[in-house]
């Protein structure tokens, strides 16, 4: 079992930060107010709509020092992510960890995050929520299952996730811990420190905004790299918006996934709520659960 | 357990226990083969063309096979030059068995690539390469072919040729700019035994310094996402080149940060930057950093040779490179240069 990070109780305190892309103070609002409807104290991070005029949300050492603080103050109980986009690869190899491994907290994030969850996964062992983030909130997205989930497994409550059923489903059972995260990501993690171990887990991938020849490509990667030969099972959550070639690439997601895992024999289920998308559940990165995927669909619970 | 330690625990056990050392480390690890050159052309040989990645009409190819042809070579036509599956030339199937046979054919002295696109990472554990160990044939392509290349490179030893493709052959000849004409035919020496010598602009952020090494690389992308599989390259002690089109600037930074955190630039002889098409951001995420700064950031903790705007890419200007060949990289600041050694050794 992984070392789990203590649940959070009323009087918390959470802290925003932004480790990637860059984000506008008045976009966190509702997040902001929302937390503290829940109960939590809210702090902010100097990365949160500061002074960056470009891409990401400060320079990398402004980022790394926002991190590293919460990472390192014993009044910071979680900490969630303003956004994902595009920066944490440049920084993750320069962040001490030494305090956080001493006493855990709960790291909250998706997308570009899938570089810090997949690290400290392999390198410490100590869960993470793979979750909605600061911008989640906005236009209603407050009260959205997505959101609702991440203050259920941030509070201590297991995870009970059902998805539709799908043509291209593979039946089956499995109970294993989960890895994953944004496909991109994690093709892009491959053969670094941050790589990540899936023999005999539970792995789930997402994506958005990729080209269908490029998702197949990084797929045939993680195959080749032998990443989906041990599987316990296999969880696709969103592919969406994706984008096609002029000349159509002639397969979907779906078939290019029952594709690369046709020589094996795990559960294999489609449209899990975990994307970029509306749906978007709390998923903690380590912890075992078990997968059912029968007729009825799937459903994913800790166990 | 931090993988790289790990590794490098591995490898030192290997080294004081050398009878250890076949069936503990990784194949990667292991003495490369020597290198393998096959025969240089002559008058009268056979060219091969195939598709294993994307398509090509029979007529479309007729200006390279034309000229091919005109250089004194036989051409054989694959199977798969015409046959369409989507993207691809050709079902997976169908991809394979005509490269299969084009290695496998005594009569053939090299095998080219059609062209690029997609699709050569779906035939490339279904292909045996051993007949080329026998009989080795050069292999010519880039930008998807990279996956070839790096593979032949990686579990051969084998030099192949990074150049362009019969897509980028002039439809007239005679017509053609003189840039276009020169790169073609950097193709037709490179396959005769020519010793090739190549010079780039110079660059005020070019880093000065003499490199010697194999000559490894291609498209960035590519080279990402072997990563892990068995076509990827081992960059030590090797003038590493890279080139990409249509990738946001986030993305290529992102990918020198692979190459960084992979351990493909910490022991590098020298590396060569070619053209990067860079894909316009979006409105609102202003990236803030060219190529240039990208590249340079990355490799200040090094001290080897560093150029930029090689003339190797998806554009007019980019010739044919001998892959996993010796090669010397001359960084100057009035001069860049890219050339084979005068004997095949390395110092």
């Amino acid at each position: 079992m992984p070392i789990l990070p203590p649940f959070l109780k009323p009087g918390d305190t959470i802290a925003i930060t932004c480790p990637a892309g860059f984000m506008a103070r008045e976009k966190a609002q509702t997040c902001i107010d929302t937390l503290q409807t829940w109960g939590f104290h809210v702090v902010l991070g100097e990365t949160l709509g500061g002074m960056s005029n470009n891409y990401f949300s400060g320079t990398d050492r402004e980022r790394l020092a926002d991190l590293q603080r919460f990472l390192d103050d014993p009044y910071t109980d979680a900490i969630l992510f303003g956004r994902g986009g595009y920066g944490l690869s440049r920084i993750i190899d320069n962040i001490n960890f030494n305090t956080f491994t001493a006493k855990p907290k709960w790291l909250i994030g998706f997308s570009d995050i899938t570089v810090l969850h997949a690290h400290i996964s392999t390198n410490y062992d100590i869960a993470s929520l793979h979750a909605p983030m600061v911008g989640a909130f906005n236009d209603g997205g407050a009260s959205s299952p997505g959101v609702l989930s991440l203050l259920h497994a941030l509070t201590g409550g297991t995870a009970a996730y059902n998805s539709r059923p799908s043509l291209f489903n593979r039946k089956g059972r499995a109970t294993a811990p989960l890895v994953g995260g944004n496909l991109t990501l994690l093709a892009h993690l491959v053969g670094s420190p941050s790589d990540f171990d899936t023999t005999d887990k539970l792995l789930f991938l997402e994506d958005v905004g990729e080209y269908r020849y490029n998702i197949d490509r990084m797929l045939r990667q993680l195959r080749r790299s032998g990443k989906l030969a041990r599987l316990a099972g296999l969880i696709i959550g969103g592919f969406t918006d994706m984008k096609d070639t002029t000349r159509p690439f002639g397969t979907t997601v779906e078939e290019i996934i029952r594709d690369v895992v046709d020589d094996y024999d795990y559960p294999v289920c489609f449209d899990f709520p975990v994307s970029h998308g509306k749906e978007n559940v709390a998923l903690k990165i380590g912890v075992t659960h078990t997968l059912t995927i029968d007729n009825e669909g799937a459903s994913l619970t800790e166990t | 357990m931090n993988r790289k330690n790990f590794l490098s625990s591995l490898l030192a056990i290997g080294a004081a226990a050398p009878v250890l050392a076949s069936s503990t480390i990784p194949a990667k690890a292991n003495t490369a083969p020597s290198l393998l050159i096959p025969p240089y052309l002559r008058n009268g040989d056979t060219i091969g063309i195939t598709c294993p990645a994307g398509d090509i009409t029979a007529a479309a190819i007729q200006p390279a096979v034309q000229l091919i042809q005109s250089w004194g070579f036989h051409v054989r036509l694959g199977d798969t030059v015409g046959k369409k599956d989507f993207i691809f030339g050709g079902t997976d199937a169908e991809r394979t068995a005509d490269f299969q046979q084009m290695i496998n054919d005594p009569g053939l002295s090299a095998i080219l690539c059609a062209r690029g696109g997609y699709g050569a990472v779906h035939i490339i554990d279904q292909l045996d390469f051993s007949p080329l160990l026998q009989h080795p044939k050069w292999v010519i392509g880039f930008s998807d072919i990279t996956v070839i290349l790096c593979h032949l490179h990686t579990n051969f030893n084998l030099a192949a040729i990074h150049s362009k493709m019969c897509n980028s052959f002039p439809d007239d000849w005679a017509k053609a700019e003189p840039i276009q004409a020169e790169c073609i035919l950097s193709i037709r020496q490179a396959l005769s035994g020519d010793k090739m010598s190549y010079t780039a602009a110079l660059n005020p952020q070019n880093r000065p310094g003499i490199a010697r090494g194999s000559l490894v690389g291609g498209n960035l992308k590519t080279i990402e996402t072997l990563a892990g599989t068995r076509s990827d390259i081992d960059t030590a002690g090797k003038i590493l080149f890279v080139e990409d089109t249509g990738e946001y600037l986030y993305s290529i930074d992102r990918m020198f940060w692979h190459l960084q955190r992979t351990g493909k630039l910490d022991r590098l002889a020298g590396l060569i930057v070619g053209g990067f098409k860079v894909r316009p951001d979006d409105p609102g995420e202003d990236f803030g950093h060219s190529v240039y700064d990208i590249v340079s950031a990355r490799v200040r903790p090094y001290t080897y040779p560093v150029c930029f705007d090689f003339p190797v890419g998806h554009q007019k200007n980019n010739y044919a490179l001998k892959y996993g060949m010796p090669h010397i990289l001359d960084v100057q600041p009035t001069l860049v240069r890219l050339a084979e050694p005068p004997e095949n050794t390395l110092s």
